[in-house]
């Protein structure tokens, strides 16, 4: 397999990943929310989120989502990388709209959409020679600090 | 905007910032498997990039105990915009054309998002 397209699969499958802790996370939060109603000042309100096991697989999440990410910023560039991790925002959209039966506004719709269109400038970025033409960041930082 | 809620904002991109400069950081400068993770634990970094994080979370949660959820988000997309030039001068990544379009679509789509409320 050439290098172009380990570095794809790398992130291909990285991303999928984080996509989906995130979702996870912001999908488990609310349930616990929901589940623990109504917000109060009082350990009531805390065992209710403790004892509920949404509140456990969001902390699972988190955790996945920490490892998933440094993994990938090992490679990725951590501009397109940080931009790209906000395909979450459509993500959890959709994940809303089907479990919790948010609605699906044209205006929200049309951001998701704009979303969706920079990750693909992004994704097309990266499968073209530029990518190439980074400097690793570790010989950057290096640099810098013989400077 | 009141300039308590403008400097939350203020410290907020400058958190998530330094936050996820670090984290490149970090991530950059290991090896590989286990050893990867032992080599950027021992190093400040990752702490730099973690502090900052939960920093950022509570500087976040201040945030929006002012704005709607939504006017935080548009706020926020600013940040794509910071992290992209930190990228930039820190670690030398390039900007061409389709990575600034890329990064800009997702910055302006997560502020429609949010000014759809």
């Amino acid at each position: 397999m050439s290098t172009t397209a380990r570095t794809w699969r790398f992130y291909l499958s990285g991303f999928a990943l984080l996509l989906v802790f995130d979702t996870l996370v912001q999908v488990s939060f609310k349930l616990t929310g929901t589940h623990a109603f109504p917000p109060e000042a009082s350990w009531a309100w805390v065992w209710r989120i403790v004892g509920h096991p949404w509140i456990y697989i969001a902390l699972i999440g988190y955790v996945g989502n920490f490892f998933t990410w440094m993994s990938l910023l090992k490679h990725a560039p951590i501009g397109p990388a940080f931009a790209a991790s906000h395909l979450d925002v459509v993500s959890v959209m959709l994940a809303s709209a089907w479990l919790f039966h948010e609605a699906l506004t044209p205006m929200r719709l049309l951001g998701a959409g704009v979303i969706m269109l920079g990750i693909v400038c992004l994704a097309f970025a990266e499968s073209g020679e530029q990518a190439a033409h980074d400097a690793p960041a570790k010989a950057a930082l290096d640099a810098m600090a013989n400077d | 905007m009141s300039p308590l809620i403008a400097t939350l904002w203020l410290v907020n991109v400058t958190l998530d910032t330094c936050g996820q400069l670090a984290f490149k950081a970090a991530a950059s400068d290991a090896g590989d498997g286990a050893a990867r993770w032992r080599h950027m634990a021992s190093r400040p970094w990752l702490w730099l990039g973690l502090s900052a994080y939960a920093l950022h979370l509570a500087s976040w949660i201040a945030f929006l105990s002012l704005v709607d959820l939504s006017k935080g988000m548009l706020l926020a997309s600013i940040n794509m915009v910071a992290i992209m030039l930190g990228g930039r001068f820190l670690f030398r990544e390039t900007f061409t054309p389709l990575r600034v379009a890329g990064i800009l679509l997702v910055s302006a789509g997560v502020a429609i998002v949010g000014a759809a409320g």
